[in-house]
């Protein structure tokens, strides 16, 4: 296998051109992405990095695939700026792996996720193509936007060297509640309760404890109002979802990082919605796990892949492992799709991509 | 349309289903870009899935064009019928099939109207938040097609933003189905969702739609402000958004726009050059907080007025004008072109001004309304189509409008769609390398070209707005103006 790190678009064009089989590495984060491609020649991002052009006042970045998502947050937040969809900041993940992979952090749940944000894209196709999609201003209706397309694209139908994101202002401040509950089915019902509430939450997640489930909520706003409308939120929670305990934490990044408990084994990202929680509980048989987005998404640290992928069929849904030694990357239910096929024979007839 | 598709298709509609007699076919010659009107074939109105993808397949077969119709509210001409095509009109499947205000979604046929879903959500406390000025006609099917945004998009988001599963025939008579009922929407794999909105149509029909609801903002706080000069109500919104606030709507209308309007519902504005509005949205105490914030960037911002809508009644007759603002314009001349270009918002004062320019040198009046928080301008460029070169005028001066969008950075169009109306500007935009691969994409999933034939892509047969002269098509008397 041979290991290239282009530094611009032409050279990874001709990559593309001249090997049968390419395979395409961000920082090389998601281990298990990276485990079936013995024999394709690799092409690392970790070259083409760089933020090309911000304009706070225009909510709108562009940045090479290769930067790394910590350096966006950093000169975001700088301008008090942010990417709602909050991606994972790994250690090396980059911006392209982000995209790629679909992954968003829990702060998704206000505003919405990777496809919510992302406005354009450079992108080398199978064919050695390098070309543009989707735009670079907030609002754009002209043509095929295959720029969403890429999201959760996992490599497969292009490799993107520059991406285009619209950006918010961040809140200046945050507070962190943990609500108890007994019982699974009770947490639920505060969630939907939250659901049909007009609280605005900034991140909502829900954990399993020892004696019971626990929703970790997160409100932002300013330093003046958050203690009111903590105080206000808790009460009606109190009023209306009897929780056994609320308990106002220390926020941080580390509360916040849905990763945070999931060290070891396959890491596993599974979308579903919260009434499908109750049945992928009883499938899951005690893996480690936290249920992220309002219930959106589960993340599940386990050492029994295959069990989990048996699981996942069972109930059709799809799993996606991020680290770990697996033969696939998904796992549950297939994701081909006659559409996604029908883009594949014309972004990489040739599966240069796999 | 040969006979053994017609019968076919007698051997799915009922005559009444079915409808081939002019006086019936009337209705469905034009859609909002009224410029243009062309006869189908026939047009057929099932009333379930399986007569929709039946009808496709059939289609299919004896690649006979068609084009899908919600309410032919389109503005770009993308509901236009194609000569000698087949109209599916979708008005009847119109069901809300799951409501389920726990996880906040709503499963629809592409057929049902953009305020019903609210309207059904209502009860709950939940809204379908894309609010197109359209939207007590325009349906999801429709909104899909063209991404359809409004005024209330900053924040959360377009049509796309809101979908999160559906189920499609696509032209080649295929019936698949992606995403979810999680907010994650398609998840795992490329979204082909945000792939599918926004294809005018061209990759096939939207059969069924999983959307997502939001909870409705405890409050609004709207206000109000006029400005002696457009520009300065320009900068007024590069200082909200400086400002670190995200409002859920910032819009801007000029004086013949706040004119046209006042003379239509008496929303009672101010008399000015230009009216601002911008509403916050949200919970009570930290929305509260926010509005004093903004009360004081709009005073410093040097409106000569200020207006706060006390009530929901004086909330709702200021959104009256701006929403109404297309017909009332309409009012004012015979005919009118709306165009929808975008560009960066840091950049909105000098694409007006150019505008100023234009009108003077075309000599026609041009109204502006736009959703100035994304740059989203529209121009509304009045003519009278009576009179013999008017419209020819209007249309070269939308189309320096749109030459203007993209040198400044943006795009021809923000929310209407390129349809029929754009397609000769599309390359302006895109390589020829970029639009090659758009076309070998759409005939990849439509390999006869039948979805939607003539409409997004330079060139082909249907009707094209030309810039000079008659089209080809009028002269042989296929299509024609009113
Ligand atoms: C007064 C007025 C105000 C407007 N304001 C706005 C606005 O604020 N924002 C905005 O974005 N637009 C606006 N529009 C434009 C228009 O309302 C939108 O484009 C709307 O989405 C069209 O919906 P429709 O049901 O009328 O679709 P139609 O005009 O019938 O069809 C539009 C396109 O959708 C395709 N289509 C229809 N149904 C389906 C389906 N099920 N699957 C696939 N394709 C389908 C058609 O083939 C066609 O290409 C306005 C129009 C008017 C007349």
């Amino acid at each position: 296998m041979s290991v290239n790190a282009p530094r611009s678009v032409t050279e990874l064009q001709a990559i593309v051109r001249d090997n049968e089989r390419v395979h395409v590495v961000g920082n090389g984060s998601k281990t298990a992405l990276h485990n079936a491609h013995d024999g394709a020649a690799s092409a690392e991002l970790s070259g083409m990095t760089g933020i090309i052009e911000y304009q706070p006042s225009e909510y709108t970045v562009t940045l090479r695939a290769g930067t790394p998502v910590r350096d966006l947050a950093a000169a975001l937040s700088q301008q008090g700026q942010y990417l709602p969809c909050d991606p994972l900041m790994g250690a090396s993940a980059t911006i392209g792996g982000t995209v790629a992979c679909n992954l968003a952090g829990s702060r998704r749940y206000r505003y919405g996720g990777v496809r919510d944000f992302i406005l354009g894209a450079e992108v080398v196709d199978g064919l050695g193509r390098a070309f543009r999609v989707g735009g670079k201003v907030v609002k754009n209706a002209a043509g095929f936007d295959l720029s969403k397309f890429l999201v959760g694209s996992l490599g497969r139908y292009a490799i993107m060297t520059e991406l285009t994101f619209k950006v918010f202002p961040d809140a200046p401040s945050f507070r962190s509640l943990r609500l108890d509950y007994g019982p699974l089915e009770e947490a639920l019902r505060a969630v939907y309760f939250i659901n049909q509430s007009a609280f605005e939450l900034d991140a909502l997640d829900l954990i399993p404890g020892a004696r019971g489930w626990s929703l970790l909520a997160r409100l932002a706003g300013y330093d003046e109002t958050l203690p009111q409308r903590v105080e206000r939120f808790s009460s009606a929670m109190a009023r209306e979802t009897a929780p056994l305990d609320i308990e106002e934490l220390a926020d941080s990044g580390s509360l916040w990082n849905p990763l945070a408990d999931l060290a070891g084994g396959c890491l596993v990202k599974v979308a579903l919605s919260p009434k499908q929680i109750p049945a992928f509980e009883a499938a899951l048989a005690g893996a480690r796990r936290r249920y992220s987005v309002g219930g959106n998404v589960a993340w599940v640290a386990t050492d029994e892949v295959d069990a989990l992928d048996a699981a996942l069929q069972k109930l059709a849904l799809t799993g996606l492992c991020l680290r770990g030694a697996v033969k696939s990357a998904v796992i549950g239910e297939p994701i081909d799709n006659v559409l996604a096929q029908r883009v594949k024979q014309v972004l990489d007839p040739y599966n240069k991509f796999m | 349309m040969n006979r053994a598709f017609f019968a076919a298709l007698e051997s799915i509609y009922p005559p009444q289903r079915l409808l081939t007699r002019d006086v019936e076919l009337l209705p469905y010659e034009s859609d909002a870009l009224t410029a243009f009107s062309a006869k189908p074939g026939a047009v057929v109105l099932p009333v379930n899935e399986a007569e929709i993808v039946d009808t496709v397949r059939l289609c299919h077969d004896h690649a006979v064009p068609f084009v899908a119709r919600g309410s032919g509210t389109s503005l770009s001409g993308g509901s236009l019928p194609i000569p000698e095509g087949l109209t599916i009109g979708l008005n009847r499947l119109n069901r809300i099939k799951k409501l389920d205000p726990q996880q906040r979604i709503a499963v629809v046929e592409p057929g049902v109207i953009n305020l019903s879903i609210s309207e059904a959500a209502q009860p709950y406390g939940l809204y379908y938040a894309p609010d197109p000025s359209s939207q007590s006609i325009c349906t999801i099917g429709g909104n899909i097609a063209f991404n359809s945004g409004g005024a209330h998009c900053l924040k959360y988001g377009m049509t796309s933003n809101h979908v999160l599963g559906m189920k499609v025939v696509l032209a080649d008579g295929t019936v698949t189905k992606f995403g979810s009922e999680s907010v994650e929407g398609v998840g795992i794999g490329p979204d082909l969702i945000g792939l599918f909105v926004g294809s005018e149509g061209l990759f096939g029909i939207a059969l069924e739609i999983t959307v997502r609801l939001m909870p409705q903002p405890e409050v609004y706080r709207t206000v109000l402000a006029a400005y002696d000069d457009l520009g300065r109500a320009g900068d007024a919104v590069s200082m909200v958004v400086a400002s670190g606030l995200l409002p859920g709507a910032m819009e801007i209308m000029d004086r013949l726009a706040i004119e046209a309007a006042e003379a239509s519902v008496k929303a009672g504005y101010p008399d000015a050059e230009a009216l601002l509005i911008v509403e916050l949205e949200g919970e009570s105490i930290q929305v509260n907080t926010e509005f004093e914030r903004l009360q004081g960037i709009i005073q410093q911002s040097g409106a000569f007025e200020l207006r706060v809508a006390e009530s929901e009644a004086e909330r709702t007759r200021i959104w009256k004008g701006r929403k109404g603002a297309f017909s009332a314009v309409g009012r004012l001349s015979p005919d009118y072109i709306v165009q929808d270009g975008v560009v960066p918002r840091s950049r909105l004062g000098e694409a007006l001004l150019a505008i100023n320019a234009l009108k003077v040198k075309y000599g026609l009046e041009v109204a502006n309304v736009f959703h100035a928080g994304d740059g989203n301008l529209h121009p509304l460029i009045l003519y009278d189509g009576r009179a013999v070169g008017a419209l020819e005028k209007a249309e070269a001066l939308a189309g320096e409008i749109l030459a203007l969008c993209i040198n400044l950075g943006g795009s021809i169009t923000g929310e209407h769609g390129v349809g029929m109306e754009k397609r000769d500007y599309l390359p302006a935009m895109f390589s020829e390398e970029e639009i090659d691969i758009m076309q070998a994409l759409r005939r990849s999933i439509d390999p006869r070209e039948i979805a939607n034939r003539g409409k997004m892509f330079p060139g082909g047969e249907a009707p094209a707005l030309k810039l000079q002269g008659l089209h080809p098509l009028e002269k042989a008397g296929v299509i024609s103006r009113e």
